[in-house]
């Protein structure tokens, strides 16, 4: 199977579809909430987003796109090269957020306690066969 | 928004502490006010903030507190406030105290430009909360719309006078000081006093108020506040030191609680046997002073009458010398000690204005202080107590006496 291109529509859909499959409500604790990834200094030389939402622990929107897309509860700005370290565990997410390589907007203590489930959804993307 | 219990004998009406800010605000016409000092955050959160925070509150809308972030989960189950209101800093990109409440104001608020109250000025002791000098030039960096406007007094005008339940929770805080000091007294009596210290003094007390159900001894102030001999003799009851009590010596026993954020203070004082002539006529002197001056209370009344009336009945005594100036000084909740009254526009700024009118309902701290230092004796009364139209309710019930332990 060929891979897929980071961020790409296909890389987007194979990512709902696991998404949809793995995570449970029960597993995400009815979690009600959104974020939207926003990728600086693409390869591209664009501006790249990746949003997800869940409702009562439910996968209501998985997209990829160019430019900042859909307001989220969170957001969370890096540029491309972090994002793509920290999908290949070659970075982690606390270490760049300390170290002020990704930047965090929204209520702090509620990412804290989500944390554990984006932490879920991220090792699913993370078996998405990937070109970077 | 909490539902107003009036069956609960110590609800407080957030709503209408919220919405007099607010009124307070319009007049001036301020956008968001931006609030770090403790006793901004007791007066709104109705919940114990000790870690540094910050609260912030638009024009219209609910308040939103900015705390670190390791005590989110406590306050959030402590305050009427909900998950979208209390919000944690921490130190992460975005993440830390000016970019997180940047964000917040010019983009979840929505206000990107207008007029910022903040809060600075100067107190007594370190912990008050102002906008520090570094904080202030931060914001000002990062909020480039927006003009900063000193506006603490909003708050102390709004938190000035008391409705019934704080009243009733400093009347349980009183409660509890007099556990305290019943505790305190068991422990010296009878020799108990031998060999014991002044820190060890207040921590017999701290334990008695918690078990009545105390919270803190006040974590802003000196907690307990002992003072032994020589020290008294300075007028001082500060914090505690290692020093032993010795006979012949006068105690001063500063004892403080914490209910519901209402501060329980009472400081009473003893003569540990054999006490002088000279010490008897100093302690019978003070007595009749903080009689006389609980006595004189009542609305209408100045803090400069006050002192004026006392320093005219100690000459009476003889001992006008040994009392120092002043007999009360400002209380409210958790972080609120200090000055009386709520003007910014005073003789002397941040110090109590002599001027100021009391009102029915406002609480003062009775505080008087003697200073006889050539007898190495002194004295100090603290009570809180809530001003009424004919007179003045002490909140703790505690005798007013000095006695003297063997």
């Amino acid at each position: 199977m060929a891979n897929f291109l980071y961020l790409s529509p296909e890389w987007a859909e194979e990512g709902h579809k696991r998404a949809v499959a793995e995570l449970t409500p029960e597993k995400l604790h009815h979690v009600t909430s959104s974020m939207t990834n926003i990728y600086k200094n693409c390869p591209d030389g664009k501006e790249h987003y990746f949003h997800v939402a869940f409702e009562d622990g439910k996968v209501k929107a998985f997209e990829t796109g160019e430019g900042e897309g859909p307001k989220g509860e969170f957001k969370i700005i890096a540029d491309y090269e972090t994002f793509a370290k920290i999908s290949r565990a070659e970075l982690g997410a606390v270490r760049a957020l300390t170290s002020r390589k990704l930047t965090l907007r929204g209520n702090m203590a509620k990412a804290l306690r989500l944390a554990p489930l984006v932490d879920k959804l991220n090792k699913i993307l993370a078996g998405i066969p990937t070109d970077f | 928004m909490p539902e107003y219990n009036s069956n609960d004998p110590y609800a407080v009406d957030i709503d209408k502490r919220i919405s007099d800010i607010q009124s307070a605000m319009h007049e001036r016409d301020i956008d968001v006010y931006l609030g770090s000092r403790i006793r901004t955050m007791s007066f709104i959160t109705d919940a114990f903030v000790p870690w540094r925070s910050y609260i912030v509150i638009p024009a219209e809308g609910l308040p939103t507190i900015f705390t670190f972030v390791i005590d989110c989960a406590r306050l959030l189950s402590e305050t009427w406030m909900d998950e979208d209101h209390v919000r944690g800093y921490f130190g992460a990109g975005g993440a830390e105290q000016i970019d997180t409440i940047q964000y917040f104001i010019e983009e979840e608020l929505d206000i990107k430009k207008g007029r910022l109250g903040y809060e600075t000025g100067m107190a007594t002791y370190t912990a008050e909360g102002w906008l520090t000098h570094y904080e202030f030039e931060r914001f000002s960096e990062a909020l480039p719309g927006f003009e900063f406007i000193n506006a603490h007094d909003i708050v102390d005008g709004a938190s000035l006078i008391k409705d019934e339940g704080t009243i009733n929770r400093f009347r349980e805080a009183g409660r509890i000081v007099d556990a305290g000091q019943r505790a305190a007294r068991e422990a010296i009596e009878n020799g108990g006093w031998k060999g014991m210290t002044e820190t060890e003094l207040g921590g017999i007390a701290a334990l008695a108020m918690r078990r009545e159900g105390s919270v803190s001894e006040w974590n802003f102030a000196g907690l307990n506040e002992i003072s032994s001999g020589w020290r008294t003799g300075l007028g001082a009851c500060t914090p505690p030191t290692t020093k032993e009590f010795a006979a012949g010596e006068a105690l001063m026993f500063d004892l403080h609680a914490m209910f519901k954020l209402a501060l329980g203070d009472h400081s009473h004082n003893y003569l540990l046997t054999p006490a002088t002539e000279r010490q008897r006529w100093h302690a019978d002197n003070f007595v009749a002073c903080v009689q006389f001056v609980a006595d004189s209370y009542r609305a209408g009344t100045t803090p400069g009458d006050l002192i004026t009336e006392c320093g005219k009945f100690a000459e009476e005594r003889g001992c006008a010398d040994f009392i120092l100036p002043g007999v009360e000084h400002g209380i409210g909740l958790f972080g609120d000690e200090w000055r009386v009254g709520a003007s910014m526009d005073v003789p002397i700024p941040y110090w109590t204005d002599p001027d100021h009118v009391y009102q029915e309902n406002e609480m003062v701290i009775l505080a008087m202080q003697y200073a006889a230092a050539e007898d190495d004796v002194g004295f100090r009364y603290e009570n809180p107590i809530v001003i009424k139209k004919d007179g003045c309710e002490l909140t703790s019930k505690y005798p007013l006496a000095i006695e003297e332990i063997s």
